[in-house]
């Protein structure tokens, strides 16, 4: 994973979920979801608004979720009930990791600049 | 939304109101049929429970709208991103070929009359050298492509009859077979009873060996401007004008039948990837034609002469065109797609 980060620094800060072009946003909310356990559409668009203030729309959830599950970063659990859940993989965790990392990075840059230029604490 | 797209009931707790039932139902329509089996019942779950929450939200049906429209581009290949990477990139695939096909029809029947004119007379002008000898290598080119990509496509398909899954590729196999057939016999027929062009009697006199043109003429035959003058269409014999309808049904049957076994014919991922490499040398091959093209009509012989340039070759350049930009597009996608697959 280190060597993940690092090769996504060198890269520019390019991570795998970077590739997703606009939909790397809601992406990483869905995939922050998913990091404390498996979820199904509507508890994940519940829990996003709880997180992080934000309703993702119903189709822009499910073209998220086809194009992580399509990408192996997550998958789906079988289910008795028609809502079926899903969940983080190896590979999800990792490219979640190597995202978060790298937006931390471009958050404490922004913040140390702004601290020092305008006085913002 | 029945069965894998079922009525919207939730699994535990009261019955879902009728009126959400189908206005889930309604908005479920604007997905593939591809997507809904996979996805529609848990997506008819969550939107109930939106439509619970916020019963009257235009957003909500304006984002189902342009995320189903996007799968059905995305499931045709055309763009946004597929549920499948395979499948989207064989998409992608099956759109470039059904480019190229318009691509060779139109090009060949350039490509054709300037080879037939040139078993009775080289070009006077440098530039219509340099078209032809431009057409005709990415022309080989294209041939060659096509070969190359025909061998581990045949593979698998030879594979998949063997282990009894090739169901889906017989009836596309059959419309593909049947097209080339009808076109090789009809455009043999016709090319042989052209005078002039089927056999030469001077030797080495033409680009291209007479035989080939006249096989690339007489395949090409419908493509003419002849359908705009109906009297001169009528002193045509009428085998002629038979083939004339005759030849597009067929390269229709070929071009469909070959887009439909790249879509369903299943080959691993390195194979996807060799496909999309030759895709990509494809759509090179057709920029230089282009070019030759393009150099030609511009600089095409005076009226009257072997190798004028008609309003109908400019209207084929503009075909061309396009079917090169949506051949280009197809293949940058499908290699964007393969890329998106599984880590």
């Amino acid at each position: 994973m280190v060597a993940l980060v690092a090769r996504s620094r060198r890269s520019g800060g390019a991570s795998p979920l970077s590739t997703l072009g606009r939909s790397a946003g809601p992406a990483t909310l869905i995939l922050s979801s998913l990091a404390d356990g498996a979820k199904h559409g509507y508890a994940l668009t519940k829990d996003i608004e709880a997180f992080a203030g934000v309703r993702l729309a119903p189709g822009t959830l499910y073209e998220v979720l086809s194009r992580l599950e399509g990408q192996g970063f997550i998958e789906a659990l079988a289910s008795d009930d028609r809502r079926r859940p899903y969940r983080l993989t190896a590979a999800g965790a990792e490219a979640l990791h190597a995202h978060l990392c790298a937006q931390r990075h471009v958050a404490d840059v922004g913040l140390g600049r702004l601290s020092g230029s305008w006085g913002v604490a | 939304m029945t069965g894998p797209g079922g009525m919207p009931a939730a699994a535990s707790g009261p019955a879902p109101d009728p009126a959400a039932v189908r206005r889930v139902c309604r908005l479920l329509r604007w997905y593939p049929v591809s997507w809904r089996e996979r996805y529609g019942e848990e997506f008819a779950e969550l939107l109930l429970a939106d439509l619970a929450e916020q019963p009257r939200a235009w957003r909500r049906a304006a984002n189902v709208a342009r995320c189903g429209v996007s799968a059905r581009l995305a499931g045709a290949g055309l763009a946004g991103y597929p549920a499948d990477p395979a499948a989207g990139t064989r998409a992608c695939l099956g759109i470039l070929t059904c480019s190229l096909a318009v691509f060779l029809t139109v090009g060949t029947t350039m490509w054709a009359q300037l080879a037939v004119a040139w078993q009775w007379a080289p070009p006077a002008s440098a530039a219509t050298t340099v078209a032809m000898l431009l057409m005709s290598g990415s022309l080989l080119l294209l041939a060659v492509l096509a070969l190359l990509a025909a061998i581990p496509a045949s593979w698998a398909a030879i594979r998949a009859s063997v282990r009894h899954q090739a169901a889906r590729l017989r009836g596309p196999a059959a419309l593909a077979g049947a097209g080339v057939l009808v076109l090789a016999i009809g455009a043999r027929h016709f090319g042989n009873g052209w005078p002039g062009t089927g056999g030469h009697w001077w030797p080495h006199q033409g680009l291209a060996p007479g035989g080939i043109a006249a096989f690339g003429w007489a395949a090409t035959l419908s493509v003419t401007a002849y359908w705009a003058h109906p009297a001169a269409l009528a002193s045509f014999p009428l085998a002629e004008l038979i083939w004339m309808l005759l030849s597009p049904a067929a390269m229709l049957c070929l071009a469909t039948g070959a887009v439909q076994l790249v879509r369903r014919l299943e080959v691993p991922a390195r194979v996807l990837r060799y496909e999309t490499w030759l895709g990509r040398a494809a759509v090179a091959g057709m920029i230089v034609f282009l070019s030759g093209a393009l150099c030609w009509v511009s600089q095409g012989g005076p009226v009257q002469a072997l190798f004028h340039a008609g309003g109908i070759d400019a209207g084929g350049l503009a075909v061309l065109a396009a079917a090169l930009a949506t051949g280009g597009r197809a293949a940058s996608r499908a290699k964007l797609v393969s890329a998106a697959g599984p880590r």
